[in-house]
């Protein structure tokens, strides 16, 4: 077992006009090399719990165990837990403040103590995964780059440090489509490029339903599911009762199932749920 | 963590928010003031009186304002030791070439005391007005000025933009630091020339938000057709009731208590 969440409660601003319950008794297990997606509306606590993965809050109740040793503990023991773990926090090109690319993606490796052949190994590596020639871009100022380039930057300077458990919060917040598709695209690759285990946060279904194989759904701060993609995304209720939109694919076969026609619902990927319509109507050939 | 951040509105409706602004205003610059006139146990006991009550009536929880105290504890820390050591007098204890004096320990009590005054009476301000009342409030207090030609109201709404911004720029220092000890930064070991420049990836972030937001707001502003220049009227205009006379009456009366105590 790589990490285990007992019991996990946090209450912010605790015992004051603003104390929030952000999450209530949350129990997991994650196996090394798992992807897996989080998934809930805004305020259900998502980026807590992920913080509380990455060991940088302090639980309130409960703990969090990477293999087997409470990761908020003090000491240098619990500080190198902690290192393997990378977490992109939402919009991590915000916290970009070096003068050149080069230095930004280095600061991570650097303060994991490697030589600098090393660390100039591994700035061109995590340059290249998220798709940013190092020659073209190493010495550039970061603040000159595009939004999207400062975000690939932020996340390559977290890639660099090469976690074990790499967590994305929001990764394709503020984006469009086709940035979302190709980020996401990025981020399986680098899954099977390290075998890392993945963690991805989001609300949008689409963004999971291809990178996870495991779905953990939160609401009010409680784990309300926690299963197999195809099973959670295919949940109507569930989704509809923690506020989240069913995917229309998903959607249109429940309607269809309604009006009587025999098929399958838990096809949440519009290829698919066509190819699922076609055989149904007995149509042949394939839809991609 | 869980400080209620300074300069926080908590709604509410008790006495205290009921209060006009102005008058909350000037009552906390006396409070601000009287302690410098108070030298006697008694004008303390009066004034501590005073200050706890109007917390009580303000519905704050004591827990919070407690733990926004703590922010200051390491000034009044280092203020204590000070003043317990620099002060010279009649001497208690001698350690070796220093002394502490009556008057040493005296005093170091009083600038704790008035610290925290300062403190607990600037909050109990922030806790109970809301943004727009204390522009209002700030624009009266500075009024005066006005004949000097400075540009009172465009002060008041910087520093009401100002106060208003001091929280989210907690929030922000706080999800930044974090962002960075997710990066292996640490902000705890090392010598203070080390410490200050491990600081760095936390404030060149932290002003490059702040200039967007700045020039954000601006954008805002300007959209909305904001011009400084023009005398702008009130929809609710402050009215002063029976309640602010009170509190008046009763802000003065402690002052004299407190001289007349001595
Ligand atoms: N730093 C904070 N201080 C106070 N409350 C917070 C803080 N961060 C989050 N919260 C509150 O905790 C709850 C869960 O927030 P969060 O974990 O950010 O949810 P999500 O990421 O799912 O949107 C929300 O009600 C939010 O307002
Ligand atoms: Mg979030």
């Amino acid at each position: 077992m790589l990490i285990q969440v007992e019991n996990l409660t946090h209450i912010y601003n605790q015992g004051t006009p603003f104390e929030r319950v952000a999450l209530r008794e949350v129990n997991l297990e994650i196996e090394a090399g798992e992807r897996i997606g989080i998934l809930g509306p805004t305020g259900s606590g998502k980026s807590t719990l992920v913080q509380h993965l990455a060991g940088l809050l302090k639980p309130t109740a409960g703990r969090v165990l990477l293999e087997g040793t409470p990761i908020h503990s003090k000491g240098a023991t619990a500080r190198k837990l902690r290192l393997q773990v990378g977490l992109a926090f939402q919009y991590p090109e915000d916290q970009i403040f070096e003068q050149t690319v080069f230095r930004e993606v280095a600061f991570g490796p650097r303060n994991l103590g490697l030589d600098e052949a090393e660390v100039a190994a591994r700035v061109n590596w995590a340059l290249e995964m998220v798709g940013l020639d190092p020659v073209a871009v190493a010495q550039r100022m970061p603040f000159t780059l595009s939004g999207g380039e400062m975000r690939r930057v932020a996340l390559a300077s977290i890639l660099a440090m090469r976690p074990r458990v790499l967590i994305l919060d929001e990764p394709t917040a503020g984006q469009d489509p086709q940035g979302r598709r190709a980020l996401l695209d990025k981020v399986g690759a680098w899954q099977r490029e390290t075998n890392m285990t993945l963690i991805v946060v989001s609300h949008a279904l689409e963004d999971l339903a291809r990178l996870v194989e495991r779905v953990i759904a939160l609401r009010e701060g409680r784990v309300v599911a926690d299963g197999p993609t195809r099973q959670v995304l295919s949940d109507v209720k569930l989704l509809r009762a923690i506020g989240l939109d069913v995917p229309q694919p998903v959607a249109l076969l429940q309607a269809l199932r309604q009006a009587g026609k025999e098929v399958r619902v838990d096809r949440f990927l519009p290829a698919e749920a066509a190819s699922e319509i076609a055989r149904v109507w007995g149509l042949r050939g394939s839809v991609t | 963590m869980s400080a209620l951040p300074i300069g926080m509105y908590v709604p509410g409706n008790s006495i205290l928010h009921r209060l006009d602004p102005r008058v909350k205003m000037g009552a906390t610059l006396v409070l601000m003031m009287i302690p410098f006139a108070v030298h006697g146990l008694w004008g303390y006991v009066a004034l501590s009186t005073f200050v706890v009550t109007a917390v009580l009536l303000s519905g704050v929880p004591l827990g919070a304002l407690l733990r926004t105290l703590r922010t200051v504890f390491w000034i009044a820390f280092l203020m204590f030791f000070l003043y317990l050591f620099t002060t010279p007098g009649e001497p208690l204890l001698a350690l070796g070439s220093i002394a502490i004096t009556r008057q040493g320990l005296l005093a170091a009590v009083a600038q704790i005391y008035r610290l925290c005054l300062l403190v607990t009476v600037a909050s109990l301000l922030t806790f109970t007005t809301s943004p727009i009342h204390l522009t209002h409030g700030l624009e009266a207090m500075l009024s005066p000025l006005e004949r000097a030609r400075l540009p009172v109201r465009e002060l008041a709404m910087v520093l009401t933009i100002a106060l208003r911004f001091v929280p989210t720029l907690q929030e922000e220092i706080d999800k930044i630091a974090k962002a960075q000890r997710a990066r292996g930064a640490d902000f705890r070991t090392g010598g203070p020339l080390r410490r200050a420049r491990n600081l760095v990836p936390i404030f060149v972030p932290i002003f490059v938000s702040a200039f967007r937001r700045a020039d954000e707001l601006a954008t805002a502003m300007d959209a909305r057709g904001f011009r400084s220049a023009l005398h702008r009227t009130r929809m609710r205009k402050l009215r002063l009731g029976s309640l602010d006379l009170l509190a008046t009456l009763i802000v003065m009366g402690l002052v004299l208590t407190v001289i007349w105590l001595g």
